[in-house]
């Protein structure tokens, strides 16, 4: 997973470095807005991450020579500023999201892998912890041993793991597992989220509820 | 401190009495003299009368010789007549009466009385000799007391008039004054725009000018100073979030190693309370009410708002080991979105942040207030220690902080006091129906 990481930010650029290294992700760092603009074009990365406020040219304008090229590459804008025309320029000129430092950094791991998801050639297989999901196959195992699934089911721990990490509303689940207006209730994810629950035992993941709103799926037993 | 009313009175009433005054007695002088002329000419007309009788009958017209007193002359003066030489003696009349000094007017005591004596001369037996005619003036003191009675009454009531005038006439070409005054009174405390001089009279225009640009510099000294304090607040945020990621990292590393862990530990906590009042003075700075725009209002969901957020309590919340729930329904309102994040992001925080390890938190809101059915509100509930009765109003200003042992800056809740206030919202703090707790809510209109 190539990074481009621009940050002019000495201490900060080699911590993001480190924290997004050890996620296994491959981190190239420019500091600068114009050795940026070339990297972008040399070495495409699957996801940029860029500071607003550069020397030479700022991220806004970094962004803007990206979009103007017609290049897609995902970009997350970090930001020290959080006044509104920062958020909202930035999105206007063609960001793909933004985050205020200082951030979390499962937040920012998080989004960096959403970004990634939307750029990478559509993998087949998604993976936490012993889980592995193969949707080419149409296979799920948990280490060695396979797990049987039902369709909804099938899509419900689909749309967990593809936003593992993050916290999922019911509503956000049956709007994506059941799109056209099929019948599904909250309950009924209730009822498929308690049965996975069952299957996933020893999965090495932790699949939580946030009471009176959705669950969170996470590496961790 | 001097007070121009006063200092116009002093010089208008002032100046106003001394000319009536002035103006009294010459009235005085121009009503009083002819009328002492004409009772001069009265008088001296009835010695040369006398005179010529005496000439023409004798002794007789003086028959108040025999007496100190003729009889009443029916005006109710009294007189006396007396004939004497050219030596001053007496040859007829009453003794009374001085000796002539000549023919003419004086003035003299008799009696005890004041009185006015006329001479008037003749040929007495072949030799020069004087007629004296003495008259008491009490008709004169009526004449002039009347006209000293009228004089006091016009002009005291023309002096009160005038003062009365001049005071009303002060206080109206004042009037402009009060009226900037209740202008100013009228303002906020933070309302810093230049005063409107329509309607201000010539005058004032100075010194509103004046006013207007001590305003101005003021404003702007106020907007340097914010600015400052949001470009600071902005520059921290880099090193700290590379402080941060550094601390992780260090953290991960050494974590099999107690003691590094635990002073690892310490430093994150530290960093993350410095993150945290970073953040809080950049929400108190657009909390601030000069900077509230109206024009940012847009139709929000408070639902919506806490979803937005929603990741970041989660994490919170799983770090402290609090049940943290939700109980989201639609709850409409006009608002200003970055603020309201910044509500719900310091209730909610401050509910994880008070709530023991184990604990409750439920965040709700919904549309309604009560039984009425306008309006939304936002609720977060705990299980906490809860807030005494007596505390709950003071928990609302700054820097304001109930636990020691925990962290915090005890700006949160006036943050949510001053971003409430913005939007017309009421904050009510209070307790759970059952159990210890605190309960917030922030009734929207």
């Amino acid at each position: 997973m190539h990074i481009l990481l621009v940050e002019d930010d000495a201490v900060l650029a080699d911590g993001l470095n480190r924290t997004l290294q050890a996620q296994g992700m491959q981190v190239e760092i420019a500091r600068d807005g114009l050795q940026a603009d070339a990297l972008l074009q040399r070495n495409p990365p699957l996801v940029a991450v860029l500071d607003i406020g550069l020397p030479g040219i700022d991220g806004f304008e970094v962004v803007r020579r990206l979009r103007a090229r017609g290049d897609a590459t995902p970009v997350l804008l970090l930001t020290a500023r959080d006044a509104v025309e920062d958020r909202v320029r930035g999105l206007e000129t063609g960001a793909d999201d933004y985050l205020v430092k200082p951030f979390a950094t499962p937040e920012l791991v998080a989004r960096i892998r959403a970004l990634a998801r939307r750029n990478a050639p559509k993998s087949s297989v998604l993976a936490l912890g012993n889980l592995v999901l193969d949707s080419g196959a149409r296979r799920a195992r948990v280490g060695e041993r396979a797990l049987e699934l039902s369709v909804r089911e099938w899509a419900v721990l689909e749309y967990l793991l593809q936003h593992a990490g993050r916290v999922v509303s019911k509503q956000q689940i049956v709007d994506a597992i059941a799109p056209w207006g099929e019948d599904l209730t909250l309950n009924a994810v209730e009822v498929y989220v308690s049965r996975l629950r069952l299957k996933l035992d020893g999965a090495g993941v932790s699949l939580r509820t946030i009471r009176g709103f959705g669950y969170l799926l996470e590496a961790g037993a | 401190m001097s007070s121009i009313r006063l200092r116009l009175l002093k010089w208008l009433v002032g100046p106003i009495l001394v000319f009536n005054l002035g103006a009294a007695a010459l009235t005085y002088m121009l009503a009083w003299t002819p009328a002492q002329l004409a009772f001069d000419d009265s008088l001296r007309g009835a010695a040369g009368a006398l005179a010529a009788r005496v000439r023409a009958e004798g002794l007789a017209p003086l028959g108040a010789s025999r007496g100190n007193q003729d009889a009443d002359d029916g005006a109710g003066e009294a007189s006396w007549t007396a004939l004497h030489g050219a030596d001053g003696r007496l040859l007829a009349g009453s003794p009374a009466l001085p000796p002539p000094r000549g023919p003419g007017l004086r003035d003299a005591q008799f009696q005890g009385e004041p009185v006015r004596i006329a001479v008037a001369a003749l040929e007495w037996q072949g030799a020069p000799a004087h007629v004296s005619m003495a008259r008491t003036v009490r008709a004169r003191g009526q004449v002039r007391s009347a006209i000293v009675r009228s004089l006091v009454l016009l002009e005291g009531v023309f002096s009160l008039a005038l003062i009365g005038l001049v005071w009303f006439s002060v206080g109206n070409g004042l009037a402009p004054l009060s009226r900037l005054r209740a202008r100013l009174d009228a303002r906020g405390s933070a309302d810093l725009a230049p005063l409107d001089d329509t309607g201000m009279p010539r005058e004032l225009a100075p010194v509103v000018d004046a006013f207007n640009a001590l305003l101005g510099r003021i404003e702007a000294g106020a907007r340097a100073q914010d600015e400052f304090r949001a470009n600071v607040a902005h520059q921290l945020r880099t090193p700290l979030a590379g402080l941060q990621l550094q601390l992780e990292w260090l953290a991960a590393r050494h974590a099999a190693d107690p003691d590094s862990a635990r002073s690892l530990g310490l430093m994150l906590q530290a960093n993350e309370r410095m993150i945290r009042q970073t953040n809080q003075l950049l929400s108190l700075e657009r909390a601030e009410p000069n900077r509230f725009a109206r024009a940012r209002l847009q139709p929000l969901d408070l639902a919506q708002l806490v979803t937005e957020s929603i990741q970041h309590f989660v994490e919170q919340a799983a770090a402290k080991d609090i049940d943290l729930g939700f109980e989201l329904e639609a709850a409409p309102l006009q608002g200003d979105r970055f603020l309201l994040r910044d509500l719900v992001d310091n209730l909610v925080d401050n509910a994880l942040r008070y709530t023991p390890a184990g604990g409750r938190v439920t965040v709700a809101c919904g549309a309604g207030r009560e039984e009425r059915e306008e309006g939304s509100f936002l609720r977060v509930e705990d299980n906490g220690p809860g807030i005494p009765v007596h505390l709950r109003t003071q928990v609302f200003e700054r820097f304001v902080r109930l636990d020691e042992q925990t962290t915090g800056s005890g700006l949160g809740l006036a943050i949510v006091r001053d971003i409430a206030n913005l939007h017309g919202a009421d904050l009510v703090l209070g307790a759970p129906a059952a159990g210890s707790g605190a309960v917030f809510i922030v009734y929207f209109p």
